[in-house]
C-alpha cells in the first residue's frame, strides 16, 4: 500500500467584497496526489463552495494557475508531497497581479487582451490559400515554432513577471512567446507588422528570467524576447526604447571589435547617455554598488583574431 | 434576462465547436461560442498521439481512403455507419492541409512535408502529430484562427442551462454568466451542441474535469435522443494511480505492455497486431490479467519503452516521459511505466446524421464527441477522433448555413423562465443533500457496474441505483448562496445532467444482450449481427429511459468476425 498522510492546506479565501482571509482543510493524501485532485477532495468532501479553476489535470490546458506556497505553479503539476512543509502544509492563494474574483480564481482577462494583441494567427501566402501552392516546413523550423506554441495560455509568466506591472507598455512574456513563434514560421507572411508591434515592447523586457523560471511548459518567454530583439535591424520604426536600443546594440558590437569584451559601464553610459548615468551612479553609491561598476577591465591579447570574427558578422 | 441574437449558438468551444463557428462565420452569418470554460481549457488540448489522414501524395504508396474507411468499420465492429466512415476517410486530408494553412505546426519529414505514424488498428500508417500534444497545438491554432472573425463572439465561463424551443424548432439557448450568475437569452435559428463527452461520470477517467456530458443532458431534457450510449471507450493505458493518459503513441512507437512475468501478453490475446490492437481489446485483455493474478500489486500493468532510447523517447514521447516523472515518479526511459485501463471517450451521443443535423428538433446540430454520426461504431481507433472532430465540424458547420439561409427567424419564445427557474431549486433550498455526494456515489456504480465487463445482474443493479440517485438528485441543494462565481450551483447543474446521461448508459447496455466492441457482456459473450446489427436510441421518459433502433447503413463491407 502506498503510505497516506494528512496534509494541512491553508487556501486564502475571497469573496469579492470583504478582505481575503486564511481557511485550513486537513486532507488525506499521498505521494500520488496532485494539487488539483486535494481541492477535488476539499470541495466535494468538504467545502462545496470552494472556488478554483481545474480541467485537464496534465498541464495542457492552463486553467489551474495559482500560487502554492507563494510560488506561481500550476496546481495540476504539482504533488501535494513535493511542496508540503515539515509540518505537512501547504498554502494556496489565487495568481498575483491579476483582479481577484472569488477564493482562488482571478480574472485574466488582461492575459487575454495582451494575446490578442499580437496578432495571434497565421496569415498564410495568397497562392497557398488559393491551392496554387503548398507550405513546406523544415523539421528544424517545425522545432522552433511548436517550442513558442506550446504556451497553454495559463498566465502565470505574466502574474510573475516585474516589468509588466512597472510597464505598461511591455506587452508580456506570453505575448511576445506568441508573438515571435509567428516570426520563426517561415508560413507567416505577416513578418515586418509583427516586428513593429514586437520590437518596442521586447527592449522594455529587462531579462529577469521569472517566466522562464514559472513557465510549466518550458516555453521560455524571455528567449523568445531576446530572438525578437535581434530583429531590430529590420525595424523601421523608431521610438524612445528602440533608439535605446540601437545605441546598445551598436556599442556591444564596437566593444567587443575595440576591446573583445562587453564593458558593462561604457555599454550603460553609451546607451542611456550622460544624465541618466549621474542618477544611477549616485543610486549605486548609496548602495554601495559602485565599487563593480568602476571596476577595471583588461583587454583581451588576441584582438586580431577577434576583429576577424566581428567583421565577419558585419 | 439579458437577450442576445445570433444566427447560430454554438455550445462548446473545442475543435468540433469552434471548427463549426469558423465555419459558419466564413459565410458571413454571426455565431455566439458560448462554453463553461476559455476555449483553450477545452478537453480537445488533452488529445496527445495525433490525427488520422489519408493525404493524397503524402501517405503510404499503397494506402487508400477505402483502406482507412475498412479500418474504421472493423474497428468499430461493424456497428459504423459506412458512408459516415468513408466521408470520413475521404476529407481527412483536406481537413490536414486546411488546418497546415492555419498554422497548425505538425511535425515534418525532411523534405518538409507533414510526418505520419502507425496508430492502433490502421493497416497502414496515417497518424498526423503535433509532438504528443496535438490536441492542445490544433486547439489554439482553431481558436486562434477563430478570434480573428469579426462575427464571432464567444461566452467564456458562461454555463448552459437549457435550449429554448418554439413547438419543434430550436430558438437558443439560456446561459449563467459563472462570475456574476447573471442569466443570458441566446436567441439563434441554430443550434449546435459540441459540449464534449462525459468521463467525469467514472471513477476512473483520463477526461478533464470539465467533462460531465453537459451536452447529452441538455439533449435528452428536450426530447432529444442519444444514440448508441452503451459504448463507452475504455483507454489501455492511463497512469497509476492518477488516469492521466498516457498517448496510444507509446505503443505506436514501440511501446510495450507487461505482466508481472515480464511477459508480452498481448501476444496471446492479438497474434498480428500485439499492443497495437485496437482499444477495446487490449483493455479487456489487461483486465484479464490482472483478475487471473499476473498485474502488479495495486492493480496495474507495466508500459515498457526503455528500449526505445532516451533521445527518441524525449523526441517523440515527451509528454507521456513527463508525465511518467512527475505524476508516477517514474524514469521511463529506465522503468517501465505503471499502467491500467480507464474511461477515455463515448462513442455514443446526440443522434446526428452524417450532416450533422439531428431530426427531432428543427435546427439542432451536434459535433465532435458530443455527437454520434457513427464513424465510431462500437469502439473508436486512436487519432480517428480528432479527426472527427475538424471533418464532422466543418460538414455540420456547412449543414448549418444551408439551414440559415433557409430558415427565417423563428417567433419569441416564452420558457426561458422555466428554465432559469430549474435551475435556481437548487439555490432556493435549504437543505438535503450536496451535489457531493451524489457524484461520488455515481461514479463509483459506473466504474464497478457499467465498466469493461458488464453483466445482467450488475446493469440492473446499476439501473435501480442510478434511479435512486436521480430521485435523491431533487433534493439537491446548494450552501452556497452568493452570486459571486458561485461553482457550487453549477457542480450540481452538472450532477444533474451526469445521472441523466448515466441512466442512459447504463440502461442501454442492460438492454443490448450481445457482446460488440467496447460493450462486453459476460453472459452474452458473442457478437449477434442477426438481432443486434442496429443503434439504439435512448429517450429520456420522466425517470426512465425509453429505447427505439435505428439501421446500421451498410455501403462496401459485410460484417466479418473481428480479428487482430
Amino acid at each position: 500500500m502506498v503510505e497516506e498522510k494528512e496534509i494541512t492546506v491553508n487556501i486564502k479565501k475571497y469573496d469579492g467584497k470583504n478582505d481575503p482571509y486564511w481557511k485550513t482543510y486537513k486532507v488525506r493524501a499521498d505521494r500520488y496526489t496532485q494539487m488539483t485532485e486535494v481541492l477535488r477532495r476539499i470541495k466535494t468532501e468538504q467545502d462545496p463552495a470552494l472556488a478554483y479553476r481545474a480541467s485537464c489535470h496534465m498541464a495542457v490546458c492552463g486553467s489551474c494557475a495559482m500560487k502554492i506556497n507563494g510560488f506561481p505553479r500550476l496546481a495540476c503539476r504539482t504533488m501535494a508531497f513535493d511542496v508540503m512543509d515539515e509540518n505537512n502544509e501547504i498554502n494556496l492563494e489565487a495568481m498575483d497581479y491579476y483582479k481577484g474574483i472569488r477564493d482562488l480564481i482571478p480574472d485574466i482577462d488582461t492575459f487575454y487582451d495582451r494575446m490578442y494583441k499580437v496578432m495571434p494567427r497565421l496569415y498564410a501566402d495568397e497562392s497557398v490559400i488559393a491551392g496554387e501552392n503548398e507550405q513546406r516546413m523544415t523539421p528544424s523550423e517545425q522545432k522552433e515554432v511548436w517550442k513558442f506554441q506550446e504556451c497553454i495560455w495559463c498566465g502565470l509568466c505574466v502574474s510573475a513577471c516585474p516589468s509588466v506591472r512597472m510597464d505598461e507598455k511591455f506587452l508580456g512574456p506570453a505575448a511576445h512567446a506568441k508573438g515571435y513563434r509567428f516570426i520563426a514560421d517561415g508560413r507567416d507572411t505577416k513578418t515586418e507588422e509583427r516586428i513593429n508591434i514586437l520590437m518596442d515592447s521586447a527592449w522594455r523586457c529587462t531579462s529577469c528570467y521569472m517566466c522562464y523560471e514559472v513557465c510549466p511548459q518550458d516555453v521560455q518567454p524571455v528567449i523568445a524576447i531576446k530572438k525578437t530583439k535581434s530583429y531590430l535591424n529590420e525595424y523601421k520604426g523608431n521610438t524612445e526604447v528602440t533608439e535605446m536600443a540601437r545605441k546598445h546594440d551598436d556599442t556591444v558590437f564596437d566593444l567587443i571589435n575595440n576591446t573583445g569584451k562587453i564593458k558593462e559601464s561604457t555599454l550603460y553610459l553609451k546607451t542611456f547617455g550622460f544624465g541618466e548615468a549621474i542618477k544611477d551612479i549616485n543610486y549605486m553609491r548609496k548602495e554601495g554598488k559602485l565599487k563593480y561598476a568602476l571596476a577595471k577591465d583588461n583587454d583581451v591579447k588576441n584582438i586580431d583574431e577577434i576583429k576577424k570574427i566581428m567583421g565577419d558578422k558585419k | 434576462m439579458e437577450k442576445k441574437e445570433y444566427d447560430a449558438v454554438i455550445l462548446g468551444g473545442g475543435l468540433a465547436g469552434l471548427m463549426a463557428a469558423n465555419t459558419v462565420a466564413e459565410h458571413g452569418f454571426t455565431v455566439a461560442v458560448v462554453s463553461k470554460v476559455f476555449p483553450t481549457r477545452s478537453h480537445s488540448a488533452a488529445a496527445e498521439g495525433g490525427i488520422a489522414a489519408y493525404i493524397k501524395g503524402n501517405s503510404d504508396p499503397n494506402d487508400d481512403p477505402d483502406f482507412m474507411s475498412y479500418d474504421e468499420v472493423k474497428g468499430g465492429d461493424y456497428l459504423v455507419d459506412q458512408n459516415a466512415a468513408e466521408l470520413l476517410s475521404q476529407k481527412s486530408g483536406e481537413i490536414i492541409n486546411l488546418l497546415d494553412l492555419w498554422g497548425a505546426p505538425f511535425n515534418r519529414q525532411p523534405d518538409g512535408r507533414i510526418a505520419l505514424r502507425y496508430f492502433g488498428g490502421q493497416t497502414y500508417p496515417r497518424t498526423r502529430f503535433v509532438a504528443d500534444k496535438t490536441g492542445m497545438a490544433l486547439l489554439h491554432t482553431l481558436f486562434e484562427h477563430a478570434s480573428g472573425f469579426n462575427n464571432i463572439d464567444f461566452y467564456p465561463e458562461y454555463y448552459v442551462l437549457d435550449i429554448v424551443k418554439n413547438g419543434n424548432n430550436v430558438n437558443g439557448l439560456v446561459a449563467m454568466q459563472m462570475k456574476n450568475m447573471d442569466p443570458i437569452y441566446l436567441k439563434a435559428r441554430a443550434l449546435l451542441i459540441a459540449s464534449g463527452g462525459l468521463g467525469m461520470i467514472y471513477k476512473h477517467t483520463t477526461n478533464s474535469y470539465i467533462n460531465t456530458g453537459d451536452g447529452y443532458g441538455i439533449a435528452l431534457r428536450s426530447g432529444v435522443p442519444l444514440k448508441d450510449p452503451e459504448f463507452v471507450q475504455f483507454h489501455p493505458t492511463g497512469l497509476y494511480p492518477s488516469d492521466i493518459l498516457i498517448s496510444e503513441a507509446a505503443r505506436a512507437e514501440g511501446g510495450i505492455l507487461k505482466n508481472n512475468k515480464g511477459e508480452r501478453f498481448m501476444a496471446k490475446y492479438a497474434p498480428h497486431k500485439f499492443d497495437l490492437a485496437p482499444r477495446d481489446i487490449v483493455s479487456r485483455s489487461m483486465t484479464i490479467e490482472m483478475r487471473e493474478g499476473r498485474g502488479f500489486e495495486g492493480g496495474y500493468l507495466g508500459l515498457d519503452l526503455t528500449h526505445l532510447g532516451k533521445e527518441y523517447i524525449m523526441d517523440r514521447l515527451s509528454l507521456a516521459y513527463d508525465a511518467a516523472k512527475t505524476f508516477a515518479g517514474v524514469d521511463a526511459t529506465e522503468e517501465m511505466i505503471p499502467v491500467r485501463p480507464a474511461q477515455h471517450y463515448f462513442m455514443g451521443g446526440i443522434d446526428v446524421d452524417i450532416t450533422g443535423a439531428n431530426s427531432d428538433l428543427n435546427g439542432l446540430f451536434a459535433a465532435g464527441e458530443a455527437a454520434c454520426v457513427s464513424v465510431h461504431g462500437a469502439n473508436r481507433l486512436g487519432s480517428n477522433s480528432l479527426l472527427e472532430t475538424l471533418v464532422y465540424g466543418r460538414e455540420t458547420g456547412n449543414t448549418m448555413v444551408e439551414f440559415l439561409k433557409n430558415h427565417k427567424n423563428v417567433e419569441a419564445s416564452d420558457g426561458t423562465d422555466k428554465i432559469l427557474d430549474n435551475a435556481y431549486k437548487y439555490i432556493k433550498r435549504e437543505n438535503g443533500e450536496h451535489f457531493g455526494t451524489l457524484l461520488n456515489e455515481l461514479r463509483d456504480i459506473m466504474w464497478e457496474n457499467v465498466g469493461i465487463f458488464r453483466d445482467k445482474n450488475k446493469l440492473e443493479d446499476a439501473v435501480r441505483s442510478i434511479k435512486k440517485l436521480k430521485e435523491r438528485s431533487l433534493n439537491m441543494y446548494v450552501t452556497d448562496k452568493t452570486t459571486n462565481y458561485n461553482t457550487e450551483v453549477f457542480n450540481a447543474l452538472e450532477t444533474r445532467n451526469m445521472i441523466d446521461v448515466s441512466l442512459a448508459i447504463a440502461s442501454a447496455a442492460l438492454n443490448r444482450t450481445e457482446t460488440r466492441g467496447a460493450h462486453f457482456r459476460d453472459d452474452f459473450p458473442e457478437r449477434d449481427d442477426t438481432n443486434w446489427m442496429k443503434h439504439t436510441l435512448a429517450y429520456l421518459a420522466d425517470n426512465d429511459i425509453e429505447i427505439k433502433y435505428k439501421p446500421v447503413i451498410v455501403t462496401k463491407w459485410k460484417p466479418e468476425p473481428r480479428v487482430y
